[in-house]
């Protein structure tokens, strides 16, 4: 079996003095993988997901990375406005000090088919291209590993569709791992291997639920009996 | 109808005053005829003393944004020099300038020190306040992606931070711009010995000596002072963050 990509082994977490959010969380995730967790608001969900990517420091268990880059797409796109959208895109780059930031940026938005929007700023924009914009400039840095925190959540139903196929099209052709914070078991269901649950105070992670659905996967799978099934098995956790 | 509200308004004020003006004696108060006499007769003096009035209110104005930014910068960066000083902040600020002016008097001596350090002062807090709570707002999820992207602490600052902060920065300075005006004068009232011969110093000669009419012409310059002064922060405003920030753009 090949190295994980991420593995959380023992963790537990709280903010400063309160109770504990997160305990004895374990979870592991593999190259090309997409793992969901699936909760209530305010189970910890989110917090989990900063603590993985090293933005929140756990007091207790161990977090082991086989992978060099790592991006994260929020709930909302979180553009910077006074950029454009091809600046937004070549920033992570440009921190970095990629001299070729711009190229790559434009090349990063011409693959989730936003390469004539490049100079326009992220106001000019609808939200559905917005959130491409953010989703480009998470892949701009070919990353071994995306967080994807409740990333599709903001948009409508239909704009939805459209970015999940592409992010699906995306997936297959760049083979990143995914971890996915969702309440939206359906769409957790739809794009992932596993799915945990998050449930309970302290928050624990259920055991995983595999979904063994060949890749590629289609849209309409999310209105098959099948997903219907692993849906209630989903609920039946919560 | 919008546009025409503020010259209505303008225009319903001069019929007041001239309908007051007419029952006093021009000592007591001048009608806006006879301001614009005396206005038109030492408009050369106008125009001298407003120049060095500006001059003070704008240095005041530049000094109080460069102290502030740099002091808001440091808070955010030490939140222990933030404990620290805001006490202190907040003293200056409720002591007021007309008291420590003839201190700056007997520091600095007469001159437009005096009226440069007194605008600094007075615009010092609402630009401290205004920058520290810009630069303190910057949305969780940008914190996120730079750290994510281990950008330095500068670059935090001068990618994300600083530009989140520029909308409250110019409201800050919306504020402060007519209060260095303000600032200035007070200064010249006490700091002034007629050298330079500016609009607090003119003004009040103007007034001791009962030229009541040359006097509201000063008192009305100072205010064209800190329309011009205000509309150039909103131009600013418009140029700087106009182009991605709705609340620049009215």
């Amino acid at each position: 079996m090949a190295d994980p990509l991420l593995q959380l082994n023992g963790l537990s977490f709280s903010w400063q003095q309160a109770p504990p959010l997160l305990s004895n969380i374990n979870l592991r995730l593999g190259p090309g993988e997409i793992v969901s967790l699936v909760g209530a608001s305010g189970c910890g969900k989110s917090s989990l997901l900063h603590v993985a990517a090293g933005l929140l420091e756990a007091q207790k268990g161990t977090i082991t990375r086989h992978y060099n880059r790592q991006a994260m797409v929020f709930q909302n796109a979180s553009l910077l406005p006074w950029r454009t959208c091809r600046a937004n895109v070549a920033l992570p780059l440009e921190l970095e000090g990629d001299p070729e930031a711009t190229e790559k940026a434009q090349a990063a938005l011409e693959q989730v088919g936003l390469g004539d929007h490049g100079d326009k700023l992220p106001h000019r924009l609808s939200g559905g291209m917005q959130m491409r914009t953010a989703l480009a400039r998470a892949l701009v840095g070919a990353p071994d590993l995306l967080f994807l925190d409740e990333a599709f959540s903001a948009l409508d139903a239909i704009t939805r569709k459209s970015v999940l196929a592409q992010f699906l099209g995306l997936h297959r052709s760049l083979g990143f791992g995914v971890l996915l914070v969702t309440h939206d078991i359906d769409e957790a269901i739809l794009l992932s291997d596993r799915v945990h649950v998050l449930k309970g105070e302290p928050g624990q992670l259920s055991p995983e639920l595999l979904i063994e659905k060949a890749r590629p996967r289609d849209l309409s799978w999310r209105h098959s009996a099948e997903l219907g099934a692993l849906s209630r098995q989903v609920e039946a956790l919560l | 109808m919008n546009r025409l509200a503020p010259w209505l308004t303008m225009a319903f004020l001069l019929v007041l005053w001239s309908a007051l003006a007419s029952q006093y004696p021009p000592i007591l108060l001048p009608s806006p005829m006879e301001v614009g006499h005396a206005g038109a007769n030492h408009w050369r003096q106008i125009a001298e003393a407003t120049q060095w009035t500006a001059f003070a209110a704008i240095s005041g104005l530049v000094m109080a944004s460069c102290i502030a930014l740099t002091l808001a910068v440091a808070f955010v960066r030490y939140r222990w020099l933030e404990l620290a000083l805001t006490p202190f902040a907040v003293l200056l600020q409720t002591l007021p300038v007309i008291v420590i002016a003839p201190l700056l008097v007997i520091w600095l001596g007469y001159g437009l020190g005096v009226s440069m350090v007194t605008a600094t002062l007075v615009c010092f807090f609402p630009l401290l306040t205004s920058t520290h709570m810009g630069l303190s707002a910057t949305p969780k999820e940008g914190l996120a992606l730079f750290e994510m992207h281990n950008a330095s602490w500068w670059n935090t600052l001068v990618k994300l931070r600083f530009p989140y902060a520029l909308p409250l920065i110019f409201s800050g300075l919306r504020t402060a711009v007519g209060l260095s005006v303000i600032g200035a004068i007070v200064g010249e009232f006490v700091g002034s010995n007629g050298h330079p011969a500016s609009l607090g110093y003119q003004s009040m000669r103007a007034l001791r000596s009962a030229e009541t009419p040359l006097g509201f012409a000063f008192i009305l310059a100072s205010a064209a002072l800190a329309l011009v002064l205000f509309g150039l922060v909103r131009l600013l405003e418009k140029k700087v963050i106009g182009p991605w920030h709705s609340g620049a753009q009215s």
